[in-house]
């Protein structure tokens, strides 16, 4: 498992950040992300908070290995929940990937806080996190077939050589028996 | 405003953004403002929640629909399953922690 984190801060106060926050797409220096999808969204009439679950479609630019490896496709996908809480003046986005999940996760979360009362803090995290299960069972199968394929080779080299051994001895032999 | 991942959910993607954006940028500073006394942020959440469910609540359906239908299409469905088994993510986050240092490491 790998940890990221960062903090900082915007200069504008935490209202401002928050409305830009649903135009931050389509965006020339993001052109990864090409499509934003709400799926769900609410606002609690007891407590004002807004919970809305988003699908966004991005343009990967896995390596090549990568794409062979794990049958990747170009377009991958990410679910997002966002969270605005007026109250405690805090807005959340937890993001997960979609694709390729069953190999690796990518768990991030930002939240956006007011540092004063015109600057907003920044605070993001992320943990990457292979499926070692699935890992451990691909190690494992591949060194089954390794062994195997050992087994077999040492058992062609055995046979080879006592061919080369046969061959070379029963000649010599035949040479000496035939000067005599 | 971002495309839907679907062409033909495109435009109504648009109206729904745009109508949210406008409920939102109205909704939420008297929302701070109002959340000091408990009733009144009850009284006004209500109020507003009422007001966005009837303003963008028509074109919320049609683009709901589609998208929902583009979704299944593509197999997402399946994953977006999953991924809420996995995390249902229903409460919001405890606030981060304050002077976090800004670090990358390795577990």
């Amino acid at each position: 498992m790998h940890f990221f984190s960062q903090n900082f801060d915007y200069s504008h106060p935490w209202s401002h950040v928050v409305i830009g926050m649903w135009r931050k797409y389509p965006n020339p220096k993001c052109s990864h992300v090409i499509s934003i999808d709400v799926l769900d969204r609410s606002v609690d009439p007891g407590t004002g908070i807004i919970r809305t679950e988003r699908v966004l479609g991005c343009k990967q630019k896995a390596p090549g290995w990568i794409v062979k490896l794990f049958g990747g496709s170009e377009d991958a996908f990410v679910r997002e929940i966002i969270f605005v809480d007026p109250a405690t003046q805090n807005a959340s986005i937890t993001s997960v990937n979609l694709s390729m999940s069953q190999f690796a996760t990518c768990f991030e979360r930002i939240q956006y806080t007011p540092a004063t009362c015109d600057t907003t803090l920044f605070s993001q995290t992320a943990e990457i996190q292979a499926r070692m299960a699935l890992w451990r069972s691909a190690a494992d199968n591949l060194e089954k077939w390794l062994v195997q394929r050992f087994e077999q080779n040492a058992q062609l080299g055995k046979l080879a050589f006592t061919d080369v051994l046969r061959t070379l001895w029963e000649e010599r032999h035949a040479q000496q028996a035939a000067s005599i | 405003m971002a495309d839907s991942l679907s062409p033909e959910c495109t435009p109504l993607k648009h109206e729904y953004d745009s109508c949210f954006n406008a409920w939102f940028e109205g909704y939420l500073e008297p929302a701070v403002a109002a959340s000091t006394n408990p009733e009144i942020r009850s009284a006004y959440s209500k109020r507003k929640a009422e007001e966005f469910n009837s303003k963008c609540g028509p074109v919320w359906e049609k683009y709901r629909a589609c998208i929902k239908k583009a979704v299944k299409d593509r197999g997402l469905d399946v994953l977006l399953q999953q991924a809420r088994e996995e995390h249902p993510l229903t409460e919001p986050p405890p606030p981060p922690p304050a002077n976090a240092p800004s670090s990358t490491k390795k577990a």
